[in-house]
């Protein structure tokens, strides 16, 4: 088993060290290609920033000595209808329409669309790419099977799916399905997830239906190879490239998804600061238009955070394909 | 049970104490041109207001509607063998006749009612006849009839002999409802009822045309044929053709989707009624979902008042600033109470010093600047809004009274240490029963804004609790249902609707009220073991839930002709409720808060609704309805 198993590894590329030579260049072709995308490289820097700011969050409220849910309604609200008060020496971005700092629940918000990003972003990618990829390979009925399941998906509508499920997991401390589900940050994550796997899916299953019929594969099958053998070892590093491009670019439409819910109010409750429920605070009874720093503080960074994505996602996309272009 | 009216927003809540002032102060609150309360108001014009959502529960059916918005437009369009003056404060909490031509006589036992009608009141179009008893007799028929859906026949299934709410058609006559000539209406009470008046006071109690309403029998279908007995009517009803089933089409007066407009009914006389006002030629209510387009077009005098829509706090920012502008912002007391209500069969809320503690920790301060400060409201210090029990408490009965009303650790945590929940007796919480509450709220403001402070007081004492922010509705629908146990909920509020203490004691404190789904007794005040097992849940051993029941039929006795004795007794029972049961941390007795353009000479709140008073309001626009 392991000599012609061995030879398949090498077929492809037809010699030891071509291959070896080929690999490096691709790989520095790639980092060069990359480093040249100037954009790209600011997002990626942007994107570091913000994962630091994201893991010093505690640091901040330490500093600033406010919790990201400390009321602090004497300060920070005037006395008579309690419209909040606007940036000072202690509250940097200003305090929220019950007396909280901006400042810190921003950076907390970090926090939040960030998780929420690359954990629905990275379910999603592992339900797409599973299922695409035995879709894409096995075809025949398990094809259409798969298939019409992405159909069915998505068509659901979402939004109300989201608020029917927020209603009925409320009646229990531990959620729905066993504590499995809980309004608030774990549902959020499972109804981004839940829609987003069936693009992700499409683009692995259309790829993998072309690569199954490449001689490698041929090859492979005809040395005895297995399916998820075949599966894990030949098609998935061939997919590599067009799943990060598309993990990359899902991330920022995901967290806005995830303001986006929130934003409607299914999304996280009050007491974890995330980017967009502070938007959608904000927005709740016009207070941003006496309140601009409740908008624009976490505005600026949901805008930085998403276009750092999307240019990264732009530049590696470049970079790893460029026949693409 | 008040619940339809309790979710609508709560715009009126505000408006009462100011008015009070306004009223001593010689109705400075009215604006720069309602001042003057000596010469009667300018006739004419067109009272233009727009709404966000009428929110009609039942189609605009009086039978059956129960939304406080149709009940200010009812006082236009209907009259009520008893009615209010619809204007603010407890005098317009006082009820006179309408329809009846005197106080009805009351027989000695309190179990028969006879009232005169005032003779020749004419239908409006296209009936054009007299209305008699047996129109008054059929609306009643209406709201025993199931089909039809009358939201609060509670107030009068049981109460009315023969009235079960059980009837398949309107054709049914009811055995304790007479009508022994066109002029005279009888009815035989099964118990005394002191607030038996106050019902007759209600929309669907008004008189509907046999034959008219005949012919629609489903719950909402009658809400575009309403035939006037009142001072205004829809607009088009004289175009209705009555001759058959068929041929009636809606009137063009009501389109659900988009308005409603009110013209002056050619038949009202207005000799006949002492009550009203009725200075506008016409009443129009527009949708405008837009609720920012309904303040500055208020502002700039193309509508000439808000209805129930409440002004963002930017909005109050610039009408409580501006000196020009203030004169326009009416804040009335909506009698109405919010509460955090507490689950006394979950724990730890089945614990009263627990239920004490949250009293004593609460920052109803901090609750009060989310909602927007006093224009809002005021920090409630007991269950019942004061003035429907006429102030029997006073204005100092604050048995959870704290500093700044910040709420007062020391004394949480002294009231803490008696509970059994807190083992180690440091005023803390620290049973399992203290953690992973839910907490059922909206998903709006004030609601979000008041969450972050009710989760950081209740913190304090050790309470740590998980928000669940829902719509309104399905907030509402999840604390109705006994069997979801919820143990602590903030979405919920109540308002009155009619001006008695029963209204809010009956559906909220009595056991005897307590349902499987849609209760409003959200504690669960005077549950019997029986109705626990009925409804799936159990009561934690150990734990004995108290009843007012017996209090509530005692207080209930008392006519309230003798509104002294009954709002003494109410009173009373509130003030238990405070210190012995606890079912609740009442935080807000709200106010609503009507913002009214430069054309209008005259406001007027109606108290009995919660908002303005269509009929007692005055404009100077100049524009008539083609």
């Amino acid at each position: 088993m392991s000599q012609p198993a061995l030879e398949e590894q090498f077929e492809p590329t037809a010699g030891d060290t071509v291959a070896a030579a080929r690999a490096r260049s691709s790989w520095e072709l790639f980092r060069h290609r990359f480093r040249q995308d100037k954009a790209a490289m600011a997002g990626a820097i942007i994107l570091v920033i913000l994962a630091l700011l994201a893991l010093a969050a505690p640091l901040f409220a330490k500093i600033t000595g406010h919790g990201p849910n400390d009321l602090f309604a004497d300060e920070m609200l005037t006395a008579d209808i309690g419209l909040p008060k606007g940036p000072n020496s202690k509250f940097w971005f200003g305090g929220d329409s019950v007396g909280r700092d901006v400042f810190v629940r921003t950076m907390y918000g970090a926090r939040t669309s960030l998780t929420v990003a690359l954990v629905a972003t990275g379910v999603a990618a592992l339900i797409g790419v599973s299922l695409g990829m035995i879709a894409g390979y096995r075809g025949g009925k398990t094809d259409t099977f798969i298939s019409r399941l992405i159909d069915i998906v998505l068509s659901m509508p979402i939004l109300l799916l989201a608020i029917g499920l927020a209603s009925v997991c409320s009646i229990s401390p531990n959620g729905c399905l066993g504590g499995l589900l809980q309004p608030g940050l774990s549902l959020v994550i499972a109804i981004i997830a839940l829609f987003t796997w069936p693009n992700m899916a499409r683009l692995v299953r259309g790829q993998a239906l072309g690569l199954r019929e490449r001689e490698f594969v041929e090859a492979a099958r005809s040395l005895g190879a297995r399916s998820p053998r075949i599966m894990f070892k030949e098609l998935l590093p061939n997919l590599l490239a067009p799943i990060v491009v598309y993990a990359t670019l899902l991330i920022p439409s995901n967290i806005l998804f995830e303001a986006a819910l929130s934003f409607l109010g299914v999304g996280v409750p009050q007491s974890t600061p995330s980017w967009g429920r502070m938007l959608s605070d904000a927005a709740a009874g016009q207070i941003f238009t006496v309140a601009w720093w409740m908008m624009l503080f976490p505005g600026l960074f949901l805008l930085a955070t998403t276009l750092s994505f999307n240019l990264v996602g732009d530049g590696l996309r470049d970079a790893l394909g460029p026949s693409e272009r | 049970m008040g619940k339809r009216r309790q979710s609508v927003r709560l715009v009126g809540l505000a408006l009462a104490l100011a008015l009070v002032a306004a009223a001593c102060g010689g109705g400075g609150d009215e604006g720069s041109s309602g001042g003057n309360q000596q010469t009667a108001p300018e006739k004419g014009g067109v009272l233009r207001t727009a709404i966000s959502d009428f929110g009609f529960t039942n189609g605009f059916d009086p039978t059956g509607e129960y939304v406080a918005v149709a009940f200010t437009l009812y006082g236009a369009l209907t009259r009520t063998l008893m009615a209010t003056k619809h204007i603010a404060d407890a005098a317009g909490n006082e009820i006179f006749p309408d329809l009846a031509a005197d106080a009805p006589e009351i027989s000695s036992d309190g179990l028969k009612y006879t009232f005169k009608l005032k003779p020749n009141i004419k239908w409006g179009p296209p009936l054009d006849r007299n209305i008699t008893s047996k129109d008054v007799a059929y609306a009643f028929q209406r709201i025993n009839t199931a089909p039809l859906v009358a939201q609060y026949g509670f107030y009068y299934f049981g109460v009315i002999k023969g009235m079960d709410g059980k009837a398949k058609s309107p054709d049914t006559p009811i055995s304790g409802i007479e009508t022994p000539d066109d002029q005279t209406i009888i009815f035989n009470l099964e118990k005394p009822t002191g607030d038996f008046l106050q019902r007759l006071g209600m929309a669907a109690t008004a008189p509907i045309p046999e034959e008219v309403a005949k012919c629609f029998k489903k719950a909402g279908d009658y809400g575009r044929y309403v035939i006037s007995s009142g001072p205004y009517m829809l607009q088009g009803s004289d175009k209705l053709d009555i001759s058959s089933c068929d041929s009636m089409k809606p009137i063009a007066g009501f389109d659900p989707s988009k308005s409603i407009t009110l013209v002056r009914n050619p038949n009202y006389d207005q000799a006949t009624d002492n009550l009203r006002g009725n200075y506008v030629d016409g009443i129009s209510m527009k949708i405008d979902t837009n609720i920012d387009d309904i303040f500055s077009q208020v502002e700039a005098g193309t509508l000439d008042s808000s209805v129930s829509d409440q002004p963002p706090k930017p909005v109050l920012q610039k009408y409580l600033t501006d000196q020009n502008l203030k004169p326009n912002l009416h804040s009335n007391s909506g009698d109405r109470t919010w509460y955090i209500t507490m689950n006394w069969i979950t724990p730890p809320f089945d614990d009263i010093h627990v239920r004490k503690a949250a009293n004593w920790i609460m920052d109803k301060q901090g609750i009060l600047q989310a909602w927007g400060g006093t224009t809002f409201g005021d920090i409630a210090t007991h269950n019942l809004p004061p003035i429907v029990l006429a102030d029997k408490l006073g204005s100092d009965y604050n048995p959870y009274g704290t500093e700044g009303n910040r709420g007062d650790e020391a004394k949480a945590k002294e009231e803490m240490k008696q509970s059994k929940y807190d083992t180690n007796k440091d005023g803390v919480c620290d049973g399992a029963a203290c953690s992973n509450l839910v907490m059922i709220n909206r998903n709006v403001t004030p609601w979000t804004d008041a969450e972050a402070v009710v989760v950081a007081s209740l913190k304090k004492i050790g309470i740590s609790v998980k928000p669940r922010e829902l719509a309104s509705s399905a907030a509402y629908t999840t604390i109705q249902t006994v069997k979801n146990k919820i143990p602590i909920a903030l979405n919920a509020g109540w308002g009155k609707d009619y001006a008695d203490p029963y209204a809010f004691v009956g559906a909220l404190f009595d056991g005897r009220s307590i349902i499987a789904t849609g209760n409003t007794n959200y504690p669960l005040i005077g549950l019997t073991s029986e109705q626990a097992s009925q409804f799936g849940v159990s009561i934690p051993s150990g734990v004995t839930i108290p009843s007012v029941d017996a209090d509530v039929d005692a207080c209930q006795k008392i006519p309230n002709t003798d509104a002294d004795q009954r709002n003494q007794c109410f009173a009373d029972l509130d003030k238990k409720l405070m210190e012995e049961a606890v079912p609740w941390v009442p935080y807000l007795w709200a106010k609503n808060i009507t913002v009214t353009g430069k054309t209008v000479t005259k406001f007027e709140f109606d108290q009995f609704s919660g908002y303005l008073s269509v009929t007692q309001m005055a404009v100077n626009n100049k524009e008539t309805i083609s």
